[in-house]
């Protein structure tokens, strides 16, 4: 914690990101030079031709994982850019989805056209983000955030309970029924009633609304939120109209996700209280510090990885593939002298078939149970113990035991590691065997939930982040 | 031609309904523990064997999340459902599972995924109501062939929405009648009705009040919030006239604590619980609940099931045996429709399933679908719990 | 009157609970400024410690030692296991950050929040537990005030959550760890300067805070009685929001946050309705933030320019 030094490592620190030591350095240098406008254009190239060769259901969390993606990017220009913790966001999205539901079903008998209700909502949005801002006059920091934080907690109770207030008589919200039967939008006769063509209009909208905040992140605007960001006080100093500037931070962000939630009634057929829960609001912000906060390519990038990352775990077998080979890359890494690995491999090999046959020795075949089928698995099920009576049991203290041993991994060096090291994988396998493959669904979590760990301490600024340097 | 044949697969299936355990048509027995049975001399001729007629039915629950307590048990189920059949039958059948979360933006991706999955044929579930809103539209509008069976989904009318859509659990509207008929039999003057601020306590709600108001009995109304497990400040506002507190709630445990606090702080009405409350957690002795099933402990056949799935799982509750019943009516279906010769695909399985005519089941009574999808018959039990646990059905 | 005084005690009961929690979210805040998210985590790792070792010991009905003992004996389980968890919390999900932003710090506690829930999930299956607190100790047991009766575990909740805060209150003020935790939470690099472990301080903070959760979670299972692996999401955020309200890294305003979040809960429900609950509260919340900007005891943010 010695900070011996900070200054002149901070007055550099510019000069050493533009260096680009390391394995990636070239190719970084190379994609600098690329102006952003093509990068733009090859990404919406390479995701629009993504339908073609993706299944519906692939499709579908296509749209799922640009939806994100679009309200990623207007979360980051609240949080990214003017640097203000706004957990009412999720409720900008709500107040969105709901209004076109509104207009856009049978709920009270109201049929907008497109073109009427889009605008009209965009703009609500942006005017009730601009009201939320007016707190932030007041509030700053955690106070803030947890000001906000009510704000969407009690749209969500409004929108639960709201035929239940006093006075009301119509059901607008339909309550914890939600509103079912959304149109899909409509524009010059053209409805867009399919996943592919509702995937296209997200592309198309999301493509446009990069464009337009990277022409306001650039222009003088962009440079006071910034300043903003960095230091309040001063920017104050300077002139710049902190309140308007937080104001209109606010209503952008709240119009794109008024924006975006106009397009998760069409694609889901219908809007529910359950959408907008606060986990959900997690997702958003996982998206947008994982992909690298302030960085429009990051967040893209951070929303698509949220929203494939547990689709991808879905699927057992993938999820048994990544489990073993992150284990043997991990290993590889951690190791690197050929020896180490050959020497761990081989203790490994031994360990199990001896932990095979002393169990066998003692108990008996009696012990054994049903090995997995997945490909993976069937390689190492003449090694590994399979359990079968005992398994539950056995498994969560092995469970317990090999956090311990990672752990333990991770604190200690030299030969303790090595020796460590032999057993714990053995653990991890022993429980992928026996407990984490047969239960897919929890494991999913599981792993989502270490993967954001690992990635947080492996990449604190996000994958496309800059790293922030700060004097305190 | 379509219909000809339907009719002919609904002919087998009657007979193969009747036992499930003789429709092992073209096994071989190798070992002798397989029996063929008179019965298969009845289907068609050149059945094909069955380790060729293969096909993949998938569950669809909040096996994590917030209420994964509902999917565990649900899955716990369907997984003791295929295993028995399996090995009742010498079927392989094969099972994906799809984890809502009961989050209904999963419910329509995983419904996506289920429908390209062409090994899937059929699916039990998903559990909450607005999550069958969010699948079914998926399903209506890429497959209405897919089937789809709710094991608790509740809301009147839901099925009739969705072509591919089942529910082995009867509707709020026969709950609902039936439980606001008990409470103005008990003489009830004054309830108090707690809802827990979610699709399925809101539909019962709407079912019984109006019926006690009818009756004139005088209804008062709050809700709160499923996440909420202190409950001593609504207790504390029941008034002291008030003969039954009507709780329509998903999470049992949370009732026994509503229990817990009503004696603590000397409130002495009645707790009357909806189906929901059907489970090992909710023992306040007095109360009653409604449930779908008679309690199958004490149903012949049923219990030897009971005892087999408790054998190999910890825990059960009331989300659990209409799972069972559910994974059955869809398994009898695919073997039907082998019985045939023909291959199993979404829509005659669909067909067959609608044809589903079973004399018993898990749940103690008949098992077919009227043309929404909707239990033919269903009815309610009401139980009393009594000092030491245990249930006591009125009649 | 009969009304308002069991009222009273109901939101003083879950106020006791909510302020033992705010009071980790507010230590960490103190000397790392983030909010350790998996906080509730940690807390019912504690509810479910505590219903391992009452099962072991023969559960509520068949309890095989003195009940005292049986207590003791739960809580100190909790207290071990919620801060072991606590510690490896603060050693691996967030050392690697120390110098990283707030929010890197943040969305690595949100994914060790995931993972130990699926973690619950696993070890604990999905269903509810539930102490059977009226078997332990019968309800019609404990104090009577006037014209109300409070149950003997209520007055255990209250009384044990106000001596541990007052413990909290003189260790922070004058014991020497406590001090070191004062001075690193106003000024890190000033303490490192002094001569501070500040490493060990941060453990030191997880350690009580961690254990204040575990405490909370035998207490939750005692008093409401409803044990399951997502018991702490919700309870995290109303102590998260009492930490704030109490002003956020102060000690004695994450105590007051809480009860005055446990008041606010019970008189809404009791006087005006309990569907819209959360409504008012947050309302209410909301008006109170406008008029102090920095919650009940927050200092206002010094600016250094």
């Amino acid at each position: 914690m010695s900070n011996i030094g900070v200054d002149s490592w901070v007055a550099e620190s510019g000069e050493r990101d533009r260096r680009y030591t390391g394995w990636g350095g070239p190719a970084r240098r190379l994609l600098d030079r690329i102006p952003s406008g093509w990068k733009l254009l090859a990404f919406l190239v390479v995701v629009g031709i993504y339908p073609f060769f993706a299944s519906p259901s692939g499709v579908r969390i296509g749209i799922t994982a640009l939806l994100l993606a679009m309200l990623a990017i207007g979360l980051n220009v609240v949080v990214g850019w003017a640097g203000m913790l706004d957990l009412g966001y999720i409720a900008f999205y709500g107040f969105g989805a709901y209004f076109y539901a509104v207009v856009s079903s049978d709920q009270i008998g109201v049929m907008w056209p497109t073109w009427v209700s889009v605008p009209v909502i965009v703009a609500a949005s942006a005017l009730l983000g601009a009201l939320l801002s007016l707190p932030s006059r007041r509030l700053v920091g955690d106070y803030l955030a947890i000001m906000t934080l009510f704000f969407a907690q009690i749209f969500l109770e409004l929108i639960v309970n709201f035929q239940r207030l006093p006075g009301v008589s119509v059901d607008l919200t339909g309550g914890p029924n939600g509103v079912i039967g959304v149109r899909p939008w409509e524009l010059f006769g053209f409805s867009f009633n399919t996943f592919n063509r509702n995937f296209y209009l997200l592309l198309v909208l999301l493509g446009v609304i990069v464009v337009l905040l990277r022409n306001i992140d650039g222009s003088r605007t962009g440079r006071a939120w910034r300043a903003l960001r960095e230091d309040t006080l001063a920017a104050a100093h300077m002139t710049t109209p902190v309140n308007n500037l937080k104001m209109l931070a606010f209503a952008v962000g709240a119009g794109v996700a008024g924006l975006t939630g106009t397009i998760l009634g069409p694609v889901q057929v219908g809007v529910f209280p359950n959408n907008f829960q606060l986990l959900f609001l997690i997702t958003m912000y996982a998206a947008v510090i994982l992909g690298g906060l302030g960085s429009i390519p990051g967040v893209v990038l951070g929303a698509l990885v949220v929203a494939f990352t547990p689709e991808i775990l879905r699927n057992p077998n993938a999820a048994g593939w990544l489990f073993y080979l992150g284990l043997v890359g991990l290993l590889i890494a951690m190791l690197r002298k050929p020896a180490q690995i050959a020497a761990v491999a081989v203790g490994l090999v031994a360990f199990g078939y001896l932990v095979r046959f002393a169990s066998l020795a003692v108990w008996g075949e009696v012990i054994l149970g049903m090995p997995n089928d997945a490909f993976l698995s069937t390689l190492v099920d003449d090694w590994m113990l399979i359990l079968g009576p005992a398994r539950d049991v056995a498994s969560n203290y092995a469970f317990v035991l090999a956090i311990a041993g990672v752990l333990g991994v991770i604190v200690t060096k030299g030969w303790w590691r090595l020796a460590l090291l032999i057993p714990t994988v053995y653990l991890s396998i022993f429980v992928w065997e026996n407990k984490l493959a047969l239960k897919p669904s929890i494991t999913r979590q599981l792993l989502f939930g270490g993967v954001l760990v690992v990635m947080m301490a492996v990449r604190p600024q996000g994958l496309l982040g800059t790293r922030r340097v700060q004097i305190t | 031609m379509l219909l000809a044949l339907s009719l002919v697969i609904a002919a087998c299936g009657d007979d193969a309904a009747d036992d499930t355990t003789t429709t092992t048509a073209g096994v071989t027995t190798t070992d002798g523990a397989t029996d063929t049975t008179e019965d298969m001399a009845t289907t068609t001729t050149g059945a094909q064997p069955v380790d060729t007629c293969e096909a993949t039915v998938a569950f669809m629950g909040p096996i994590t999340g917030e209420v994964a307590f509902i999917g565990q048990v649900q899955l716990n189920w369907f997984n003791y459902a295929l295993d028995t059949w399996n090995e009742e039958t010498g079927y392989d059948l094969q099972m994906v599972e799809a984890d809502t979360q009961f989050d209904v933006a999963q419910s329509a991706t995983l419904a996506q995924s289920l429908l390209d999955n062409a090994d899937v044929l059929a699916a039990v579930g998903p559990a909450g109501s607005d999550q069958v809103d969010a699948a079914g539209a998926v399903f209506e509008a890429g497959d209405p062939n897919f089937t789809f069976i709710s094991p608790s989904s509740t809301r009147v009318g839901i099925t009739a929405q969705y072509q591919g859509m089942f529910r082995t659990v009867p509707t709020d509207d026969i709950q609902g009648p039936q439980t606001a008929q008990f409470l103005i039999d008990q003489g009830a003057q004054t309830v108090f009705i707690v809802d827990d601020q979610s699709s399925y306590s809101t539909g019962l709600v709407d079912a019984v009040q109006p019926e006690l108001e009818a009756a004139d009995v005088e209804v008062i109304t709050d809700s709160v919030s499923q996440d909420v497990t202190d409950f001593s400040a609504l207790v504390g506002t029941i008034p002291d006239e008030t003969d039954f507190v009507y709780l329509p709630w998903q999470v049992a445990a949370n009732g026994q604590i509503f229990a817990n606090q009503m004696t603590e702080q000397g409130k002495e009405a009645v707790i009357f619980g909806s189906d929901g409350m059907d489970s090992g957690d909710f023992t306040a002795p007095g109360s009653y609940v409604a449930t779908f099933a008679p309690d199958i402990s004490a149903v012949e056949g049923s219990e030897d099931l009971l005892a087999g799935y408790l054998e190999q799982y910890e825990d059960t509750n009331t989300f659990g045996p209409p799972v069972y019943a559910a994974a059955r009516v869809i398994f009898e279906a695919i073997d039907r429709v082998c019985q045939t010769g023909a291959t199993p695909d979404r829509a005659n399985v669909q067909a067959e399933v609608q044809n589903t005519d079973q004399a018993d089941s898990i749940l103690g009574s008949p098992i077919s679908f009227n043309e929404d999808g909707d239990l033919a018959e269903g009815r309610f039990f009401i139980f009393q719990i009594q000092e030491d646990g245990s249930k006591v059905i009125l009649p | 009157m009969e009304f308002f005084l069991q009222q009273t005690v109901n939101g003083l009961t879950l106020g006791s609970v909510y302020a033992l929690l705010a009071l980790g979210y507010s230590m960490v805040y103190g000397v790392l400024k983030f909010l350790n998210f998996a906080h509730g985590e940690v807390y019912m790792f504690g509810a479910f410690a505590g219903y391992g070792v009452l099962t072991v010991l023969g559960g509520a009905a068949g309890l095989s030692i003195p009940i005292w003992l049986a207590l003791t004996l739960m809580f100190l389980a909790a207290i071990v296991v919620s801060s072991g968890i606590g510690v490896a919390l603060e050693r691996f999900a967030y050392r690697p950050l120390r110098n990283a932003s707030r929010l890197a710090a943040l969305i690595s506690a949100i994914g060790a929040s995931f993972f130990l829930q699926a973690a619950a999930l696993l070890l604990f299956t999905a269903n509810s537990r539930s102490y059977e607190a009226p078997t332990l100790i019968a309800i019609e047991t404990g104090l009577t005030m006037g014209p109300i009766n409070v149950w003997a575990v209520r007055v255990l909740v209250i009384v044990t959550a106000v001596v541990l805060m007052v413990l909290l209150t003189w260790w922070v003020r004058s014991s020497r760890v406590g001090k070191a935790v004062r001075a690193v939470s106003f000024d890190t690099e000033a303490a490192a300067m002094m001569g501070i472990d500040v490493d060990k301080v941060i453990v030191a903070t997880f350690l009580i805070g961690s254990a204040l959760a575990g405490v909370g979670g035998v207490m939750v299972g005692l008093v409401f009685g409803r044990v399951f692996h997502f018991m702490g999401f919700i309870a995290g955020l109303k102590a998260f929001t009492a930490a704030v309200v109490g002003g956020i890294g102060s000690i004695p305003g994450a105590m007051l946050g809480g009860l005055l979040i446990g008041f606010a809960e019970s008189y809404t429900t009791a006087y005006i309705s309990s569907t819209f609950q959360n409504l008012i509260v947050f309302g209410l919340l909301i008006a109170f933030l406008l008029v102090r900007p920095s919650g009940i005891l927050g200092r206002p943010e010094l600016v250094k320019v």
